[in-house]
């Protein structure tokens, strides 16, 4: 996968794929797009729960989901716990990865394990532990602790594409160049380094913010109501009106193939996609 | 000379990675082992207790565990197979951009879990869903109650969803690791492709298939959203358990809960850590 130009496998031009390859890909297709076009269509369906196609077709459902008195309150809400939790995370991991790749070596097998624990760790059994440690308040069931929690859920995402950045440039040569001319630690990270791992920051800025946009059950089992995002009030409309749900849904899955499609032009500007990261889990 | 300014020792340097570490500990580690604590001491007594674990031999916390294990195992080898399928197709395909365009796909819905997914299959599969109007229309077959999108049966479907284009994302750069030159070397030797499968294809890919089943089955495991939008107490699994000793719904022992939560600790453990061990292995064969 070095070459991007090339095909994964080397082949001919003219060779056509073969008939068990089409129908492989296309059920593969009817299965993951099947359910996402038909949440699309439902969203501005009048009636559709007694015919294949549906009867008719109107934006009511948008007009109604907008209208909802938490619409703009779970949005805001969701888009603050991702600007924060990508905030955080980037103060936290950005300046780590780069003394593990410079100066303390020594470290990274500890770093790439400290990584992959989030992914042993169900979230519910996060939700549960930071529940029962943290029960006095401030921290109790609040906003803060539910940060906390989903920087660590969602670190993986943030380090693999900034390290995988970092690996690319020589991290440690830069900085005794930029030393040499008498920068100092704050100079030389915020004027060589991370202008250089930029694409690796963008990528992993947007990967949490896709995690953290969508997600549910820490933030149900930690606030709850107190602290509603975008996803709780799906879940609670999926239970109250249908149709609504389809537009909430919408939402949610545009702003996801959005994002996606923002973290693919970024990975083609720098060097590491996000399959790479994807692949880590 | 600024370089000679450097500190060079570990001692002071280590300090750099405080903030990091302290984050780590603070809502990672501390809370995982008061966790562990909380789960064989006694509360009135302060003494250490295996009691909680005994108390988990009860048909609900057993049926939860046995559910968990049945819906993770089931959609992790299901993923595995299709997804090994899908991805050879998707690896002999000729084109370069469709095979980006299904890569980009496989990684957009591999994420597509949670609230949203799960309407979008009673969309398609509820009670007066799509394919439930289809079968009924075309085939005069109603799938309700034998099927249901809000039991074992639909719940697999769902999962399924996110597992499938997880492993084809897994298996295609194991495939590349099978060698144009192995199979040209193993023709010209009088192999056959069922021969050159299965003493060169299967071996090679084989770590590749255990880390695709250890790492579906943790996915699946860990699972929470989805089911609790879709099946919420129809069906008892070990995370919805777990979701209701939280939101406090069920007034009990939280040492139970603090119980369960550890011993999906060391099954969620075991999968990852045969993941990481078998991902290790199947690198061996793409680094050259």
């Amino acid at each position: 996968m070095k070459n991007p130009q090339k095909p994964l496998r080397e082949t001919n031009k003219k060779v056509r794929p073969a008939g068990w390859q089409i129908v492989a890909v296309a059920l593969f297709l009817f299965y993951m797009l099947l359910p996402i076009v038909s949440t699309y269509i439902f969203s501005v369906a009048t009636r559709w729960d007694r015919t294949i196609l549906p009867e008719g077709y109107t934006l009511e459902f948008y007009i109604r989901a907008f209208q909802t008195s938490y619409f703009i309150i779970t949005l805001r809400n969701s888009l603050i716990l991702s600007a924060a939790t990508i905030l955080v995370s980037l103060i936290v991991i950005v300046p780590t990865v780069y003394w593990v790749h410079t100066r303390l070596t020594g470290f990274k097998p500890l770093l790439d394990v400290l990584m992959i624990l989030p992914f042993g760790i169900p979230t519910v059994v996060l939700a549960l532990a930071l529940v029962q440690v943290y029960n006095v308040p401030p921290l109790a069931r609040s906003p803060i602790l539910l940060i906390g929690a989903v920087v660590v859920y969602s670190m993986p995402f943030m380090y693999r594409p900034v390290s995988n950045a970092m690996q690319a440039i020589d991290a440690l040569t830069l900085t005794e160049a930029g030393q040499s001319l008498g920068a100092n630690v704050f100079q030389v990270l915020s004027k060589i380094i991370i202008p250089n791992i930029l694409p690796g920051i963008l990528s992993g800025s947007l990967l949490v913010f896709s995690t953290v946009f969508a997600e549910y059950t820490l933030t149900s089992l930690i606030v709850g109501a107190k602290f509603k995002t975008f996803p709780l009030l799906l879940v609670e409309y999926t239970r109250i009106n249908g149709n609504i749900a389809a537009a909430f849904s919408v939402v949610s899955f545009t702003i996801a193939w959005l994002v996606s499609i923002l973290i693919l032009w970024v990975g083609t500007k720098g060097q590491n996609g996000a399959t790479e990261t994807i692949q880590a889990r | 000379m600024p370089l000679s300014k450097r500190k060079t020792g570990y001692t002071s340097d280590w300090v750099r990675l405080v903030p990091f570490l302290l984050f780590c500990l603070a809502f990672e580690v501390v809370p995982i082992l008061f966790l562990i604590r909380g789960s064989i001491i006694d509360r009135n007594t302060s003494q250490l207790t295996i009691q909680h674990y005994l108390n988990l031999n009860h048909p609900l916390y057993l049926n939860s565990f046995l559910n968990s294990i049945k819906i993770s195992g089931l959609t992790a080898i299901v993923g595995v197979i299709f997804g090994t399928f899908i991805g050879y197709a998707i690896y002999r395909w000729p084109s370069r951009r469709i095979q980006e365009i299904l890569m980009t796909l496989s990684d957009v819905t591999t994420n597509f879990a949670g609230a949203p997914l799960a309407f979008a299959f009673v969309v398609i599969l509820g009670m007066n869903g799509v394919i439930t109007q289809f079968f009924l229309e075309y085939f005069q077959y109603e799938l309700y109650p034998t099927f249901s999108i809000y039991s074992f049966s639909g719940l697999t479907l769902a999962y399924i969803y996110f597992q499938l284009p997880l492993m084809v994302l897994l298996i295609l750069p194991a495939f590349a690791g099978i060698k144009q030159e192995w199979r040209e070397s193993a023709q010209s030797l009088g192999a056959n492709a069922f021969q050159f499968w299965r003493h060169i294809g299967v071996p090679v890919l084989m770590p590749s298939l255990i880390a695709g089943v250890t790492l579906l089955f943790a996915n699946a495991f860990g699972a929470y959203a989805t089911a609790y939008t879709l099946v919420e107490a129809k069906l008892s699994l070990v995370t919805l358990q777990i979701g209701y000793m939280i939101a406090g719904e069920v007034r009990k022992d939280p040492a139970i809960g603090m119980a369960m939560a550890v011993v999906s600790l060391i099954i969620m453990g075991l999968s990852i850590g045969i993941y990481q061990a078998a991902t290790i292995r199947a690198r061996r064969w793409s680094k050259s």
